[in-house]
């Protein structure tokens, strides 16, 4: 065998092999339900717990980061005081994040009633691997009735929605990754347009015809039309407009209504919302 | 091999997975798959090494963006592109490796705007430049720990520590 073709070109061949293979899983588009996907959304449940830990862990840390400033004016005063104001400033650290829960549940809980529909709360427990995408992890999965496709809904607006699900844990495409695509609408002129994510330049709205009376400030609301979010949710500003130059499109740039980095708890709707009435303006 | 090379992997993607989410400059994070990817291609031959190169790139692929196969893809090529120019250099140090390790996180970062974004991806390259070159210094620098940690790990484990030349 050894100093045969097969034998000396192994690993160009075997690498060879599987690049091929790569672009053949890229191909076939295989993210839910394939053969292909299931290793994938094996890894997702083994490293939940380690993600459940860290996003925990952080919590945690950031409480001792206030409890140390907190301290810094108490150097003066005797070790059992220290000790007193550490463990108050531990129990309000605590209080302070638990209200900061409350307030984000509350919010969600709100919505949920205003959505009308099955929503059930998710955590979120990690990031992007790269970074070169924008998705979230979730410590929920199809165990908590979570499926690919379903929305994700923050309090503040429209978040994502789900590409991956395993039994405890799922991933989100946030709606300003570049491969993402929402059909949106103006809610003060009503021009309808798709919100998609660009690469390093946050949200757009595309595909607004140039007639259409679009302004700095306007609210994007979801049309529903999409079969994905339900009709009215908010997915951002307007932040500007441009008019000139070549082309049939608006060039309009979205300001999300979501800040995606600051995400602890969602809301994911598990029922597919009914499919709006037709607009008057088609 | 392959269970110290899943270790390192799961730790890695840990890791990047979690510190983004309380350290929001996401540049700041090493890209330690790469690290992992650049040493199989420096210090493993065979076919194994290329197939835990591609697995720790579908592993990748399990956590970051929406189309499964764009890292698989990238860490294949990453370890192939090493091996096959290590194979001909007179030397594999830290220092190389580091260099190898530069390159590769700048081939991954645009590579995955390219493969997962088309031509939106590659039209995104030179804005994206600074923030990746940034990311690569930073993994470039962390990479000899790596190396080291990887070194230690394997004479534990009795495997070996320097590729034995073709």
């Amino acid at each position: 065998m050894k100093g045969t073709f097969l034998w000396r070109n192994r690993v160009l061949l075997t690498a060879s092999a599987l690049l091929i293979i790569s672009l053949h899983l890229l191909g076939i588009e295989t993210k839910s339900g394939s053969y292909a996907a299931l290793p994938a959304l094996a890894l997702m449940e083994v490293m939940r717990p380690v993600q459940a830990a860290s996003a925990r862990l952080g919590e945690g840390a950031s409480g001792i980061v206030h409890n140390y400033f907190d301290l810094v004016g108490a150097r003066e005063e005797n070790a059992k005081l220290r000790a007193e104001i550490a463990q108050l400033n531990g129990e309000r650290a605590k209080i302070a994040e638990l209200e900061v829960e409350n307030n984000h549940l509350s919010g969600l809980l709100e919505l949920k009633y205003a959505l009308g529909t099955d929503a059930v709360a998710a955590n979120v427990i990690g990031s992007d691997a790269t970074g070169m995408s924008h998705t979230l992890i979730l410590g929920q999965g199809t165990a908590s009735g979570l499926k690919p496709g379903m929305a994700v809904l923050a309090d503040e607006g429209v978040v994502g929605r789900i590409i991956d699900a395993s039994e405890h844990a799922s991933r989100v495409l946030l709606i300003d990754d570049h491969n993402s695509a929402v059909d949106g609408v103006d809610q003060r002129s009503r021009a309808r347009g798709i919100i998609a994510g660009v690469v390093d330049e946050g949200v757009i709205m595309k595909y607004v015809d140039r007639s259409e009376d679009i302004r700095k400030g306007d609210q994007i609301v979801t049309s529903g039309l999409d079969g994905i979010y339900p009709r009215g949710l908010l997915l951002g500003s307007v932040a500007s407009v441009r008019r000139e130059g070549p082309g049939l499109f608006l060039d309009v740039r979205v300001q999300s209504a979501v800040d995606f980095r600051s995400l602890e708890q969602v809301l994911v709707v598990t029922e597919q919302a009914p499919p709006p009435p037709p607009d008057k303006r088609g | 091999m392959l269970i110290l090379f899943a270790i390192f992997c799961y730790l890695a993607l840990a890791i990047e997975t979690a510190v983004p989410y309380f350290l929001h400059l996401r540049f700041l994070i090493p890209n330690l798959v790469v690290i992992l990817a650049v040493d199989l291609g420096l210090r493993h031959r065979g076919a194994a090494p290329a197939v835990l190169a591609f697995a720790m790139g579908y592993a990748v692929d399990a956590f970051s963006g929406s189309a499964l196969g764009v890292n698989a893809f990238l860490m294949t090529a990453i370890y192939l592109g090493t091996y096959e120019i290590s194979s001909r250099l007179l030397v594999t140090n830290a220092m190389v490796g580091a260099t190898f390790v530069f390159l590769g996180t700048i081939v991954a970062a645009l590579g995955d705007l390219g493969l997962s974004a088309g031509a939106a991806g590659v039209q995104a390259w030179s804005a994206m430049l600074p923030t990746i070159v940034a990311q690569a210094a930073i993994t470039a620098l962390v990479a000899p720990i790596v190396f080291s940690i990887l070194s230690s790990a394997k004479r534990t484990v009795g495997l070996p520590v320097a590729a034995a030349r073709e």
